[in-house]
């Protein structure tokens, strides 16, 4: 009776409906669609106004950046939890660097390479020390943020250049730049992690990673590389918050950021565990917990709420591809 | 019947039409201590698990203490005073011995507290009875391993067993920790306990056990009283047999230079001193018996474990070998044992699993040329026979046969010319064995050269140029393939060959 049964789970999947695969191989495009119909019908036209969804994109490409280095970070079976806190540090290392030499592209390097340096101090804890993820990147997340607190003496840093501010207020064609190069940064990971070798032992790695040991693939220099990208990711969300404003918080910058970019990765479809998932679904990810917090916004449903629906979200995403 | 606690007579037991047992007897006295040997698959684990009541025989009778018995669950096996001690042992590292000897069964004082001194009482009484002096409050973890052996059997007895089944007991012990290990075992029969001793090491057998029953296929090929005549010799021939079907899968041809010599290689605790070499075109066994070394010996070779002496020569040259990716690059390949956990990538598919030694190999730019990988994949399929319908389907789509066939094509794509093979033919139907060896061979004839890792004999026996034995670590012998005999291979694999050496080399210095 068993050995018919599991023969009969085996030979279901194939024959599913090609919208039940669909739903359960898309699901964050299809959760996408529904809430795009749902905030259309409950907030009207405004929703969709071109100029509700740009800001929607605006607004969450900070994340999504980061949500993109998250991304590969889980496949590979880990977790990052000093994203929003390194922000903070190499975003004011930056302003910095901006401040004390007035050249931009001296400063964009400099906060690029200290999010790519945070993420390989990342990366050799976990792998040269040994240290499970969850707790090399808490450590990593006390320290970056208390390291900012205590170099901007618990305040603020501003850029004193002013076209720097342009990095993230301009637009080309009305769209503006933070969301062009979330984007192009979702096509390049997107390519990366499915066109190049690396991008493949990331998978592997996540998927079993002795069999990958013993694959003559170095599991360590994998995740190690991992999470510098991932670091390098956070240096360009950092340039996108600090020229926002043109000036970074010590103390409020970069909150609650880790916790956005994982809640997007795993709306997006990507397992918790490692091993499979993808930066399209997190693009979509990003985008469904944007329109979330605008809708309800437009509805008038007070921001203290909205943490409840995100949970909800999530927490339901997961149980739908607990199904697959 | 005078004095039989168990007699078991005329067991029968089959798994989907595969005959496990074909009709056992064996007996047991009160206060014996009864050795139950015998290859792997040869029945032992069916038998013994009828008696804990995982089981149940098709046909055959049970009496325990002269009544009938009926043994549905491991619950009623309890009740009849039956305890099973497993080689992985049942206990919680983090608690202490007494919580250990109640867990799930705590006294309690009256206002419903755990009754920690009732149960250290009761604890060192057990413990007393077995003429040891371990501290009812220490932690489990931090006793030695023949201690925790002897916390097992001081639960058993505290559930007041009768008969104790003890699975290979020794595997993980030290010489010292093994004899104190049987004193403590025949305290136990003294006070009436029998115990029921299954173990491969047939020095052991006629050390500690009175009696023996060996099981070969499903039946009885021996049965007796350990006595001064009874040599290690005779067990090994009642274990394996003198007819043999052997299919043929093997030829001669000729062999080349030496492509791979180990010189002295030991690594801390798991090999000593190990020395081979293996020519171009040759495919050597490695056998032995659980615990031996020879996974560890080929880890490390492999680069996957650190070595802690000797030397490794590869086609010449002196190699450090301190990772996988350096072993690969020297032109070797691993097929680790437990596919599943150590050769499957289970969320990539057919093509990916066959390529990811060398993806490197299908680069254009910086880019995986997908086509080219699916063209090269394609090749392996047709050439290994492998069943598959689209290789862009997942690995775990695959019977045990083909995903193996996969893992070889992944290290014939990496160009591996000396691939180590652990465990081959693990959980594989016997025709994709039989296709596993003619792909063996055909790579051997191609000039490869070959490794295969098997504890089952008559595997080795099929395909090799020559068999190497290892015991405790060392390698103790390696016999031409017309020497290699499972009676011979036997004697080497117990350590029987060994003592008997020694012993001549003293006679003869004497």
């Amino acid at each position: 009776m068993s050995v018919q049964s599991r023969y009969q789970t085996i030979r279901r999947h194939p024959v599913a409906g090609p919208i039940v695969r669909f739903v359960a191989e898309n699901s964050a495009i299809v959760a996408l669609l529904a809430m795009v119909i749902i905030a259309t019908v409950l907030a009207g036209s405004s929703f969709l106004s071109e100029a509700n969804i740009i800001n929607i994109l605006r607004n969450d490409s900070i994340i999504g950046v980061i949500s993109l280095g998250m991304t590969l970070i889980i496949i590979s079976g880990g977790i990052d939890l000093s994203v929003g806190s390194a922000l903070v540090l190499v975003g004011a290392g930056g302003i910095w660097v901006l401040n004390m030499t007035h050249s931009i592209p001296l400063s964009l390097i400099t906060t690029v390479v200290g999010g790519l340096a945070m993420g390989s101090v990342n990366g050799t804890i976990i792998t040269r020390g040994r240290v499970t993820p969850f707790i090399a990147t808490l450590g990593t997340m006390a320290t970056c943020r208390s390291l900012a607190l205590y170099l901007l003496n618990g305040g603020g840093i501003s850029a004193n250049v002013q076209q720097y501010e342009i990095i993230s207020n301009g637009d080309l064609f009305g769209i503006s730049y933070p969301v062009i190069y979330f984007v192009i940064l979702t096509a390049l990971v997107y390519v990366f992690s499915q066109k190049t070798p690396l991008g493949r032992y990331i998978y592997a790695v996540g998927s079993n990673e002795k069999a990958s040991h013993l694959s003559a693939i170095n599991v360590n220099r994998v995740k190690l590389l991992t999470y510098a990208i991932s670091g390098a990711m956070v240096g360009v969300a950092a340039i996108i918050e600090t020229s926002r404003l043109n000036s970074v918080s010590a103390a409020s910058s970069g909150t609650g950021y880790e916790l956005d970019a994982i809640a997007a990765v795993i709306i997006g479809g990507t397992r918790m565990s490692g091993g499979k998932g993808s930066v399209i679904g997190t693009f979509f990810g990003v985008l469904i917990l944007g329109i979330l917090s605008n809708m309800l916004t437009l509805m008038g449903v007070s921001p203290f709420a909205t943490g409840t629906v995100k949970g909800i979200i999530i927490i339901v995403s997961v149980l739908v591809q607990r199904k697959e | 019947m005078d004095g039989l606690i168990l007699d078991m007579r005329n067991m029968r037991k089959s798994f989907l039409g595969q005959a496990a047992l074909r009709g056992v007897d064996f007996s047991l006295h009160a206060g014996e201590i009864h050795a139950l040997i015998g290859e792997n698959g040869a029945g032992k684990t069916t038998l013994m698990n009828i008696l804990g009541g995982v089981v149940l025989p098709d046909a055959g009778e049970i009496l325990v203490n002269g009544r009938h018995a009926f043994i549905p669950t491991p619950a009623a096996s309890h009740r009849l005073g039956i305890s099973f001690i497993h080689q992985e042992l049942n206990l919680v590292n983090d608690l202490r011995v007494y919580e250990n000897f109640f867990l799930g069964a705590e006294l309690r004082t009256a206002i419903g507290f755990v009754d920690e001194q009732a149960m250290c009482a009761r604890t060192a009484e057990i413990l007393g009875t077995l003429d040891v002096a371990i501290d009812p409050r220490e932690m489990v973890g931090a006793l030695d391993a023949s201690y925790k052996q002897v916390v097992e059997i001081g639960r058993a007895l505290l559930a007041n067993a009768k008969i104790l089944i003890m699975d290979e007991p020794t595997t993980s012990l030290t010489d010292h920790e093994i004899r104190y290990l049987f004193t403590v075992m025949r305290s136990l029969a003294q006070s009436g306990v029998s115990v029921i001793f299954i173990s491969h090491k047939l020095k052991e057998v006629l050390t500690v056990c009175d009696g023996y029953t060996v099981l070969r296929d499903g039946s009885v090929a021996g049965s007796g009283r350990v006595s001064p005549s009874v040599s290690e010799e005779d067990l090994a021939r009642l274990m394996v047999g003198r007819e043999m079907a052997v299919e043929h899968f093997y030829e001669p041809r000729p062999l080349g230079g030496t492509v791979l010599a180990a010189e002295h290689l030991s690594s801390d605790r798991s090999f000593r001193d190990v020395s081979f070499e293996l020519r171009r075109g040759e495919i050597l066994g490695f056998t032995g018996l659980v615990g031996d070394g020879r996974t560890e010996l080929f880890e490390c070779i492999f680069g996957s474990r650190r070595k802690t002496g000797g030397r490794l020569v590869v086609e010449g040259a002196p190699r450090n070998l301190t990772h996988p990716q350096k072993a690969l690059a020297a032109g070797i390949g691993l097929a680790p044992k437990n596919r599943k956990e150590n050769a499957l990538i289970k969320d990539f598919s057919v093509r990916s699993n066959a390529t990811i030694a060398r993806l490197r190999g299908f680069l254009r730019g910086p880019f995986i040329d997908s086509r080219r990988e699916e063209l090269r994949t394609q090749e392996h399929v047709k050439n290994l026979n492998i069943k598959v319908t689209d290789i862009n389907l997942p690995i775990t789509s695959l019977s045990g046969g083909n995903q193996q066939k996969v893992v070889l094509a992944k290290w014939i794509e990496a160009g591996s010319r000396i691939m180590i093979l652990d465990n081959p033919t693990q959980g594989i139907d016997v025709g994709a064995k039989a296709e596993i060896y003619h792909i063996v061979m055909r790579m051997a004839r191609e000039g490869k050269s070959i490794i295969i890792l098997s504890s089952e004999i008559p595997e080795v026996l099929k395909v090799c140029d020559r068999v190497a034995v290892m015991y405790h670590g060392e390698l103790v012998g390696i016999l031409d393939r017309d020497n290699a005999t499972e009676e011979n291979v036997m004697m080497y694999a117990t350590g029987a060959k060994r003592r008997a050496d020694a012993l001549q080399q003293e006679r003869s210095h004497a």
